[in-house]
C-alpha cells in the first residue's frame, strides 16, 4: 500500500537532518514528544489509561476477575496481555486476528510488567489451586503516529496503577487498590544514519532500519529489551541507547507515574 | 451483578432521574484522530465510542470492488474492557450482525456513484458499553463520514425506544435494557427515511406506534446535536 | 455571493438547473452532499472543507512512484485512485523494460493528468513540463486549502517565494515541493502549514508576511 512507501527525498531529508543532530519535527535527538496521560476513564474496567505521545493515542483497559490458576502455578495469579492494532488506528492496519506486529507489541508490554515484578502474582491468589485473580491488560491503539510500544507500555503501567481488585462484585469484601510493586517504563530508541534518537515519530519509525526498546525498573535495572527491524547496531550504540533510554525512563516515571 | 430493581420508574422518573422521553447526556467531538480521514468521538450516558472513516480508498482484495460505485464497509467492535465481564477480543456473531445492519443504515445515504471501484471503510470502536452502543456507533460514524468529506444525502441519526414497567421510554440505559420488556433501535435520515429498525421484546401495536414515534423524536434531537458538532468543527472555516 | 456553512442534506434550492458540485438532486430539489461553503454563482455549488483529492484531466500533480512495471509506473497521487505513467509519456525516449533505470519506488514526479475514464483509470504525462523531483522538500496539505496557499492571482505563493527565495511548486493534489536554501525551505514549509491551519481567518496574507518577517528577524 502507498501509505507504507516513504518518498525518497523525505527519507534523504530525515537522514540529512540526523547528520546535523536534527529531526523532522524539530526535536533534539534525546527529546521525547509531549506525553499526556488520563487515568480511570473507563469505569467498566478495573483500571484504565489513555496515553498520548504526540498524536499517537493508546487506550489500555485492565479487567480483573477471578479464575482458575494454571496447574503448574496453583498459588499464583495470572496476567494476560493482549494488543489489537485495530484498523481504526492507521490506514495500514487491517481487520482480522492479531498479526506479528500486534503480538510483538503485546509481548513486549507483557515482558515489562512481568519481569519488573510490577505485579506480585503470589498476592493475587485467592484460594490455592482453585481461585486466583486474572489480570487482563488490553491495549487498544486508537491513532498510530509512531512509537506504539512506549505508548502501550506506559498505558499498561498507568492503568495498573489506577486499578482496583473488584472484591465487592464477587462478594469478597471491599474493593482494594491493586498492589503495584514496581513501575517499569519502556523507552524506544531508533537508529538513523548512525545517530540514535528517542521516541521515533511515524516517519522516523517507517524509515529506521533498527529500533531498540529498553524497559527499566524503578531502581534503573533493565527488565526487558527488544530490538526490532532489519538493521544492525554496534555494541557502542547499544550502550549509548541504554544510557539515553535510562535517562528518559526516569523523567517519565517521575513526571507521569504516580499512584492515582 | 446486582438483581433487578423492584421498579425502574418511580413517579414518572427513571433510575438516573430522566423523564420517560429524555435522552442521556450527549457529548460529541468531530475530527479527533490524526491518521483517519474522518473521525468522531461520542459519549451518550456511559457509552463511549470512537468512529473513524478511511476512504474512499482502494479496495483490497480487488475482486470485491464494484465497477461503477464504491462499496461501504462497516466494522463494529467492542473493546475487551468495555463491559463488566471481559469480552474476548475479535468479532463474535453479535458484532457481525450489528456491523451488517449498521452498514445497511448508511448504504442508501452515501452517494456511492462518486467513487467507482473504491471502498469507504467505517470503523466503530466501543470503548465503554452501557446499552445503546449500536445507535451511538451509527451517530458517531455519520459524523466521521461527513468529516471525511464523503458525499451523503444526509446525516444518519439513531436512537432507541423501549418499554419498562409497561411504559414507553426513550434511549434505554443498561438496567432498562436488561430488565425492560422491549427494546427498539432505529436510525433515520430527515425527513422520514428509516434506515435501521430492529426490535426485541413485546409491544402491542399501540405501544409500537408510541415507541416508534418517540424514537423518531429522539433521532431528531440527536440530529441537532450532530449538526452542532459539525458546525463546531467547520463553522469557523465556513465563515471566511 | 453569500457564504455559509452547509452540512450533508441541507436544502439549497428548488431549482434543479442550478445543481453544481457538492450537491445532489432529490424530489426536484437541490441539497448539499458535503460539509462546505455554499457558493451561489451561476450554479449553486458547495466548496468542500474536507475530503480527498479527485483527479481531473489537466491537473498538475506531484506523484509518488509506488510500483515499477515493464512499460509503465504506478503512481500514488494522494487520491483514492492510483495513476499510470506509460513510458511513452516519460520526457525521454526509453524502451520497455528500462523503467527501473529511470524512476524507482518512492521517487517523486511532477506530472499532468491527461485523462480520467469512467472506471477511474488515471493517466499521467511528464512530457508537458513534468520532471522528477530529486532534491528539496515535500510537504502535504489538504487539497481543499490549495487555493488559499496560492492566493488571489498567486499573491500568497509569490509572497512566500519572494520572502524566502525558494522555488515552490504547488500541485492540485495538496503536495507542495520546496527547493532552496535549507533554512529558507524550513521557513516556507512552516508558512504553508500555517496557511493550512489558519485558512479560514481574515487577513491571512498579512499574517503570513508578518510570520515570515518575524522568523527572519529571530534568525539574525
Amino acid at each position: 500500500m502507498s501509505d507504507n512507501i516513504v518518498a525518497e527525498i523525505k527519507k534523504e531529508y530525515i537522514y540529512d537532518l540526523a547528520k546535523r543532530d536534527e529531526r523532522v519535527d524539530g526535536r533534539a535527538l534525546d527529546q521525547y514528544r509531549n506525553i499526556s496521560i488520563e487515568t480511570g476513564i473507563i469505569s467498566k474496567a478495573e483500571g484504565s489509561a489513555r496515553v498520548q505521545i504526540g498524536d499517537t493515542q493508546v487506550l489500555v483497559g485492565v479487567k480483573i476477575q477471578p479464575g482458575e490458576p494454571f496447574s503448574d502455578t496453583p498459588d499464583k495469579g495470572v496476567i494476560i496481555t493482549n494488543a489489537e492494532l485495530i484498523p481504526l488506528a492507521s490506514p495500514t492496519f487491517e481487520s482480522g486476528p492479531p498479526r506479528e506486529g500486534a503480538i510483538e507489541l503485546a509481548r513486549v508490554v507483557d515482558r515489562g510488567i512481568r519481569e519488573s515484578g510490577a505485579i506480585d502474582l503470589a498476592k493475587l491468589c485467592i484460594e490455592e489451586g482453585v481461585k486466583v485473580w486474572m489480570v487482563f491488560i488490553d491495549v487498544h491503539v486508537l491513532d498510530h503516529d509512531g512509537n506504539l510500544i512506549d505508548a502501550a507500555a506506559l498505558g499498561a503501567i498507568a492503568a495498573l496503577l489506577n486499578a482496583k481488585l473488584p472484591n465487592e462484585r464477587y462478594d469478597m469484601g471491599k474493593d482494594v487498590q491493586l498492589l503495584v510493586e514496581d513501575v517499569p517504563v519502556a523507552v524506544t530508541v531508533a537508529e538513523i544514519g548512525g545517530k540514535l534518537l528517542v521516541d521515533p515519530c511515524l516517519e522516523e519509525g517507517q524509515i529506521t532500519p533498527t529500533k531498540l526498546t529498553i524497559i527499566f525498573n524503578k531502581d534503573d535495572a533493565v527488565a526487558g529489551m527488544q530490538k526490532s527491524g532489519t538493521g544492525m547496531l554496534t555494541s557502542e550504540q547499544v550502550y549509548q541507547a541504554i544510557e539515553m533510554a535510562s535517562k528518559k525512563s526516569k523523567e517519565i516515571r517521575k513526571k507521569f507515574l504516580k499512584r492515582s | 451483578m446486582k438483581g433487578k430493581p423492584e421498579k425502574l420508574i418511580v413517579k414518572g422518573k427513571r433510575l438516573d432521574g430522566r423523564k420517560l422521553d429524555e435522552l442521556r447526556p450527549v457529548k460529541i467531538e468531530v475530527g479527533v484522530l490524526k491518521r483517519a480521514d474522518g473521525s468522531c468521538y461520542l459519549e451518550i450516558g456511559k457509552n463511549k465510542v470512537m468512529a473513524a472513516v478511511y476512504g474512499p480508498r482502494e479496495v483490497h482484495p480487488r475482486h470485491v470492488q464494484e465497477a461503477t460505485r464504491a462499496i461501504v464497509r462497516y466494522r463494529y467492535n467492542m473493546a475487551s474492557f468495555s463491559v463488566e465481564d471481559r469480552k474476548r477480543p475479535g468479532p463474535d456473531r453479535r458484532s457481525v450482525e450489528i456491523s451488517k445492519v449498521s452498514r445497511e443504515s448508511f448504504e442508501p445515504m452515501v452517494i456511492k456513484e462518486c467513487f467507482p471501484k473504491a471502498a469507504v471503510d467505517i470503523f466503530v470502536e466501543i470503548l465503554q458499553a452501557d446499552a445503546g452502543t449500536r445507535t451511538a456507533g451509527i451517530n458517531a460514524a455519520s459524523l466521521a463520514l461527513a468529516d471525511a468529506g464523503i458525499p451523503m444525502r444526509g446525516l444518519v441519526s439513531s436512537c432507541a425506544a423501549g418499554k419498562v414497567d409497561g411504559q414507553i421510554i426513550l434511549d434505554p440505559m443498561k438496567e432498562e435494557d436488561n430488565y425492560g420488556e422491549a427494546d427498539m433501535p432505529i436510525a433515520m435520515v430527515a425527513p422520514d427515511n428509516i434506515t435501521l429498525l430492529q426490535m426485541d421484546g413485546h409491544f402491542t401495536k399501540d405501544e409500537f406506534k408510541q415507541a416508534f414515534e418517540l424514537a423518531k423524536k429522539g433521532c431528531a434531537q440527536i440530529y441537532e446535536m450532530q449538526r452542532q458538532a459539525l458546525i463546531a468543527k467547520y463553522g469557523a472555516e465556513g465563515k471566511r | 455571493m453569500s457564504k455559509d456553512l452547509t452540512i450533508p442534506g441541507d436544502l439549497l434550492s428548488g431549482d434543479v438547473r442550478l445543481a453544481g458540485e457538492g450537491t445532489y438532486i432529490e424530489d426536484e430539489k437541490v441539497y448539499a452532499s458535503v460539509c462546505g461553503v455554499v457558493d451561489r454563482g451561476e450554479k449553486i455549488r458547495v466548496v468542500p472543507l474536507t475530503g480527498k483529492y479527485m483527479p481531473c484531466s489537466g491537473d498538475v500533480v506531484v506523484g509518488k512512484i509506488i510500483d515499477v512495471r515493464f512499460s509503465s509506473w504506478t503512481v500514488d497521487i494522494n487520491s483514492p485512485y492510483e495513476a499510470r505513467l506509460h513510458i511513452s509519456e516519460y520526457p525521454k525516449r526509453i524502451n520497455p523494460g528500462e523503467t527501473n533505470q529511470h524512476l524507482g519506488i518512492g521517487e517523486l514526479i511532477i506530472a499532468k493528468v491527461t485523462g480520467v475514464d469512467a472506471a477511474m483509470r488515471v493517466d499521467l504525462t511528464m512530457r508537458d513540463g513534468g520532471k522528477a523531483i530529486r532534491s528539496g522538500r515535500l510537504i502535504e496539505i489538504s487539497h481543499t486549502k490549495i487555493p488559499r496557499a496560492i492566493g488571489r492571482g498567486g499573491s500568497m505563493i509569490n509572497l512566500i517565494k519572494n520572502e524566502t527565495n525558494c522555488d515552490i511548486f504547488v500541485s492540485q493534489n495538496g503536495r507542495i515541493w520546496i527547493n532552496g536554501r535549507e533554512d529558507m525551505v524550513t521557513l516556507a514549509a512552516d508558512a504553508l502549514l500555517k496557511i493550512e491551519q489558519e485558512a479560514h481567518t481574515f487577513g491571512l496574507t498579512d499574517t503570513i508576511r508578518e510570520f515570515i518577517e518575524n522568523a527572519k528577524r529571530d534568525r539574525k
